[in-house]
């Protein structure tokens, strides 16, 4: 170190030497030989300082090579110079840059992971969304759609543009949702429930609306949420269990009031005599039985439905079952000379059934040909056997008073009356559709109708056969 | 006893010769129908004192009855008694507007029914 501040002492004495006698010479004050010497003298000096400088540059090359390769050499003769202290701040200085770079580096790689998880939960939030069954639809401040997942695209027919929001006027038209959403945002209700209905095809949807208010730090209303789920179905069930409570209590109170009117007039004594006693008490059992069949019909419509049932199939042949049904019936068609004319035996109609339920389809469907027949009308009962399809068709065929064509499709369903023809027959509206749940429900066919008020009406079921059944079975 | 005739109506036979005994062993004279077309006219034709109706009836129900009773001068003042199953079914501005004077839901009791037939009579409600 003090070596190296000689020679830096050295050179600048003999710079300031040699300037001060040129200035000197310049100036006319020392001979011309003394100017040469000093000029030569600082030519010696300036080669001298040039070597000096080019030496410490190459060393300090060195060093700088050494510090990026991490492996710090000094050269000796640096040791205890102003260099070596140099190049100790340089070290530092670039361990210190180093530390900070790898901190920054660790940071951004922190941030990058925190990205990603976002992104990849705001795909994961979308994705939620886009496959809720339920309608979600959310507007901002300036009540702009800000999100709206694919049931409500499907609902309000709209594409949903994440980047181009629209104002929810241009692209909803339900006036009852957007003032809903208004209202909340205006009366800042955390959570408000409605029901909204929509036509939708011409047909009305209800929509159980739930909406609620997003707020910011301030407790401005930022967003509304509205989730709109549709109770249309679950109406339509409630409306159903009403009307069937109604239709059962009905069917079920006449005989009961049949039955408590007569025992009351017998413990009255207003039955005067052993026959008109004997009258009333018929009726009452009558009643009773009435009533038993009418609970029967409907605990096993209810038992199909459940599939609760007890369905004992075997192998039968379906003449044999339309036989023996014929046989049941055939005296209550006599009382009305009804002719009955059963099919024509098939070579092979065996069939995979419950044979009571089969035979209970096709009582239902035959005294139903005989109630809703004026006297002396006539039913052909045939059968039809289907080879490819493996099936074989039943149809009654009457020449009775035929259904309107705007009940033709409902004379199945559960308790229908067709009005019009009240008054040839009583009934529950529960044998149709008896013979609809065996028929499709148990056995897995189908049930037809076709008729024409005034000419008749021809009732039939198809069946698989007992082959086909089994051959699907295996 | 009573001179009076009574009309009553029902698509179930067994109720209408239910009411029907009973009104008769207490002095009515009595006419029947099995709908509310067919009672409608018998109802212009006999003028009864008063009319026991089913609700739920083919080709004519009770209301419908009732409607084309009060449309009438000649029947508009007969008073009215609904037998119905469905007695909750009717609401009371109809009831009040088409001057039903009583309903009685099934299953009734004929005593209960001659009661109210001549509560009413007593009363003159129809008009």
């Amino acid at each position: 170190m003090k070596k190296e501040l000689l020679i830096w002492k050295i050179l600048g004495a003999g710079y300031l030497t040699a300037a001060v006698i040129a200035l000197a010479g310049g100036l006319g004050l020392l001979p011309a030989g003394v100017i040469l010497a000093s000029i030569a003298g600082l030519f010696l000096c300036g080669v001298f300082f040039g070597y000096v400088v080019r030496r410490h540059l190459k060393k300090l090359k060195s060093i700088s090579l050494s510090l990026s390769s991490q492996a710090l050499i000094i050269p000796a003769d640096f040791r205890g110079t102003l260099l070596e202290e140099i190049t100790f701040s340089i070290r530092d200085f670039l361990s210190r840059s180093q530390d900070q770079l790898a901190r920054v580096q660790e940071e951004n790689q922190g941030l990058s992971l925190q990205l990603q998880l976002l992104r990849r939960r705001k795909s994961n939030v979308e994705e939620i969304i886009n496959s809720i069954y339920d309608a979600v639809v959310v507007t901002d401040e300036r009540e702009r759609i800000i999100l709206a997942n694919e049931a409500t695209e499907q609902l309000f027919g709209f594409m949903f543009e994440n980047d181009k929001p629209k104002i929810i006027t241009e692209v909803i038209q339900e006036r009852g949702l957007i003032d809903l959403m208004t209202k909340t945002r205006q009366s800042k209700t955390a959570h408000v429930r409605h029901e909204l209905t929509f036509q939708r095809q011409g047909q009305p949807v209800s929509f159980d609306t739930v909406l609620s208010c997003v707020e910011d730090d301030a407790g401005n209303v930022i967003q509304v949420v509205a989730v709109l789920h549709d109770i249309t179905r679950e109406k339509e069930i409630a409306q159903m269990k009403n009307d069937f409570v109604s239709h059962v209590s009905h069917e079920l109170k006449t005989p009961l009031a049949s039955i408590n009117a007569y025992a009351e007039m017998l413990v009255d004594g207003e039955a005067q005599d052993t026959e008109t006693i004997q009258q009333f008490c018929g009726i009452i059992q009558g009643q009773a039985q009435r009533l038993g069949r009418l609970i029967e019909d409907i605990l096993n419509i209810s038992r199909i439905e459940s599939g609760l049932i007890k369905v004992k199939k075997e192998t039968h042949s379906l003449a044999l079952v339309i036989r023996d049904a014929v046989e049941m019936i055939k005296s209550y068609a006599q009382e009305k000379n009804i002719q009955i004319e059963s099919p024509a035996s098939i070579l092979y109609d065996q069939v995979y059934v419950d044979r009571d339920m089969i035979s209970q389809v096709v009582i239902n469907l035959l005294s139903n040909a005989v109630k809703y027949m004026p006297a002396g009308g006539r039913i052909k009962v045939s059968s039809e056997l289907d080879e490819v399809e493996g099936q074989v068709k039943i149809t009654i065929t009457d020449t009775g008073v035929g259904i309107p064509p705007e009940d033709v499709e409902h004379v199945f369903d559960k308790f229908y009356r067709v009005q019009a023809n009240n008054q040839y027959a009583k009934g529950t509206g529960l044998g149709l559709n008896l013979v609809k749940q065996i028929v499709e429900t148990v056995h897995e066919g189908n049930v037809f109708v076709t008729s024409t008020v005034g000419k008749g009406s021809t009732f039939g079921f198809v069946l698989p056969l007992a082959a086909e059944r089994i051959a699907q079975s295996v | 006893m009573s001179d009076k005739r009574a009309l009553v109506v029902d698509d179930e036979f067994h109720i209408v010769q239910v009411v029907s005994i009973k009104l008769k062993n207490n002095g009515f004279e009595v006419f029947t129908a099995d709908n509310g077309s067919n009672a409608y006219e018998l109802a212009c034709e006999m003028k009864p004192d008063i009319i026991v109706t089913d609700y739920q009836m083919p080709v004519m129900s009770g209301l419908q009855l009732i409607e084309k009773l009060r449309e009438n001068t000649d029947t508009v003042h007969i008073p009215v008694i609904m037998l119905t199953a469905r007695g909750f079914a009717i609401e009371d501005e109809v009831k009040e507007k088409l001057r039903v004077s009583a309903c009685l839901s099934k299953p009734f009791s004929p005593r209960e029914v001659l009661q109210v037939v001549e509560d009413v009579l007593k009363q003159g409600v129809g008009v």
